[in-house]
């Protein structure tokens, strides 16, 4: 207890210097836990973005229809499939889809685009184009409604109610089929792609245009846990895929944003590695002129029995005393403003990612239970590692040397 | 009974031509009990023999046996505990340690021996009151006079039980009236106790009052006078 209480007080001798010290590491741990807080934030706003607007978590498709969305690659018969998605407890929803190119005309112009037909209820788990309404209402599974774009309902000089044909080709004749929609509902994603390219109809009536009565194109997955679906989903779902289904998760549907991901954990690794050099030097600093401001002193307390593995501990313990202390400072601070950001948001502007606009334009910082647990942790650990090489010099401090170099 | 015994130790700093011989063969012993003051001008050696008998250097020639070890060629750990349990150190400059209280800087050295708490206090509470400390215990160095720090010196060095005590200039920092009252101190101790105190010293006070003179000249022993 005298060894712990001696430690404590040493750090004290000098108060401005132990303050300083302990605002250099506090400082760096607060940073550290709002960069990573900032990172997952950014991680999580990206995931969102991509998952929640259309593409959801995962997607089940026909091998070979994501590469040139071939209409003609289509599940005939999903029967099967959606037995084992109803068995499966991970999924809280999925969705199913028909796509295809066609023509978008109305009475005045025409524009290539996207016709997605979905099943409105389950659409409403997995995406966001109920929420994206802008003006009319979401479809209702009335054979011919249709959502349209606020850009393309410009191009095309259309409003609510006005009629549209889209213009398609049927998935086995190839032949070019027509159907005739009226406009219930215009949406903005505030993504160009999507406000000027894609219509929404229901399922069964892009079945119908179609002609594939039954079969869809895409299935998309949600799940309870959003981690699921980083996992390898293809063998999760071994059983369900052959030759012809594949299983893709967010990270294979957008790669680009896996390579993003990769370069926020390099940031955290690169914003640590700062930390760890600006700790060390601080540490390292504060500690040696601790020392040698006490070398007689040493001296003295070897001279009188004090082992190595003695001297060792007690500059160890001052240094995990200066790193408890400075962890619990860096905590608060570093808390705080994640806490302040988590719940008012940094401002990013108008941010895209892969033509979608990032949240509300707001970045939102993320609390995690390993911030207040490890990275403190991190910390003191970082600086009981860094005190190692002055507590070993004070070890070696040869008493009669000392008690020379002091008299 | 003999505490200390040394013979032909030498001890040599520099090389070539810079090479200086602090101690030169010399040989002594000192028996339990014993007042004892080495003397001698500047730079004659005697804080280099008391470094040499306390186990703080090790001689380049010649042996030392402290309480019958042979201690010249201990090392590392082994003489830390030694020195521990067998050495008491006063030094010029009292040299306790600032942030701890009168009263902790003599238990440190009882935590050392692995000695329990309230024993700790209990002998702590004893050689206060014998050096005269009663009631400062308390007080950090900062707040003691140069006599009293000395004094709390006095109580660690002996606290442990050391078979010596190897005092170096003890009284070089005090005015003439507390060095006397501290060497009164340390003189009832020895004959109290039968103490055996090694002093290096210039002090009159210290010369008048040891029972034994060791005169070094230029690093061996000019003369040794006994009283």
């Amino acid at each position: 207890m005298l060894y712990i209480e001696l430690a404590w007080r040493n750090l004290f001798r000098n108060t401005r210097r132990t303050l300083l010290t302990c605002l250099l590491i506090s400082t760096g741990l607060a940073v550290l836990i709002f960069a990573d807080g900032a990172i997952r934030g950014m991680e999580k706003l990206m995931i969102g973005s991509v998952t929640k607007t259309l593409q959801g978590e995962a997607q089940i498709n026909r091998l070979g229809f994501r590469d040139n969305f071939d209409v003609d690659l289509y599940i005939e018969n999903p029967t099967t499939i959606l037995g084992k998605l109803t068995e499966d407890e991970r999924l809280s929803a999925y969705s199913l889809r028909v796509l295809s190119g066609g023509m978008i005309g109305s009475a005045y112009n025409s524009a290539g685009g996207v016709i997605y037909g979905i099943n409105p209820e389950q659409e409403k788990e997995v995406s966001r184009i109920r929420d994206a309404i802008s003006e009319g209402n979401y479809l209702s599974g009335k054979s011919r409604e249709l959502l349209i774009g606020t850009t393309l309902a410009d191009l095309l000089e259309v409003k609510l109610g006005d009629r549209i044909v889209l213009t398609a080709a049927n998935v086995d004749t190839n032949e070019l089929t027509q159907d005739l929609f009226r406009i219930s509902g215009i949406f903005e994603f505030g993504a160009r792609e999507f406000d000027e390219g894609f219509v929404f109809v229901n399922l069964s009536a892009a079945q119908k245009l179609l002609g594939m009565e039954g079969g869809i194109h895409q299935i998309v997955l949600q799940f309870k846990d959003p981690k699921t679906s980083r996992d390898n989903l293809s063998l999760s779902y071994q059983d369900l895929e052959d030759k012809e289904i594949e299983i893709t998760g967010w990270l294979g549907l957008q790669p680009s944003i896996g390579a993003m991901l990769e370069y926020t954990n390099l940031g955290t690794a690169i914003i640590g590695g700062i930390l760890f050099i600006l700790i060390s030097l601080g540490v390292i600093n504060s500690l040696f002129m601790s020392i040698y401001e006490r070398i007689y002193e040493f001296g003295v307390i070897r001279a009188i029995g004090t082992s190595r593995f003695e001297i060792i501990s007690l500059v160890l313990v001052e240094a995990f005393f200066l790193g408890l202390l400075s962890a619990f400072l860096g905590l608060i601070v570093g808390l705080l403003f994640s806490y302040y950001y988590s719940i008012n948001g940094l401002p990013l502007g108008e941010m895209e990612v892969s033509g979608i606009m990032l949240g509300n334009g707001n970045l939102y910082t993320e609390l995690a239970p390993y911030q207040v647990i490890f990275l403190p942790l991190y910390v003191i650990l970082l600086t009981l590692i860094t005190a190692i090489y002055p507590a070993f010099f004070a070890s070696r401090i040869v008493p009669t040397r000392a008690l020379q170099r002091a008299l | 009974m003999k505490v200390i015994e040394t013979s032909n130790l030498s001890k040599h700093f520099g090389l070539g031509e810079t090479r200086v011989s602090a101690v030169k063969n010399v040989s002594f012993e000192i028996e339990e009990g014993e007042f004892t003051a080495i003397i001698g001008p500047s730079g004659s050696g005697k804080t280099t023999l008391l470094h040499l008998i306390g186990g703080l250097d090790s001689p380049d020639e010649g042996d030392i046996t402290l309480s019958g070890e042979k201690i010249a060629h201990m090392k590392g750990n082994q003489l830390s505990d030694f020195r521990r349990d067998h050495i008491g150190f006063i030094f010029q400059a009292y040299n306790l340690i600032p942030v701890l209280s009168a009263a902790e800087n003599i238990e440190y050295i009882m935590m050392l021996q692995g000695i329990k708490k309230p024993e700790r206090r209990r002998k702590v509470e004893e050689i206060l009151e014998t050096v005269g400390l009663t009631g400062l215990g308390d007080r950090r160095p900062a707040m003691l006079s140069g006599g009293q720090q000395q004094r709390v010196a006095v109580a660690r060095a002996m606290v442990s039980k050391p078979d010596i005590i190897l005092a170096d200039e003890p009284t070089a920092n005090l005015d003439s009236k507390t060095g006397m009252k501290l060497l009164e101190v340390m003189k009832e101790l020895n004959r109290e106790f039968k103490l055996t105190f090694v002093f290096s010293t210039h002090d009159e006070k210290i010369m008048n009052m040891a029972t034994r003179l060791i005169h070094l000249r230029d690093g061996s022993i000019e003369r040794d006078e006994q009283k």
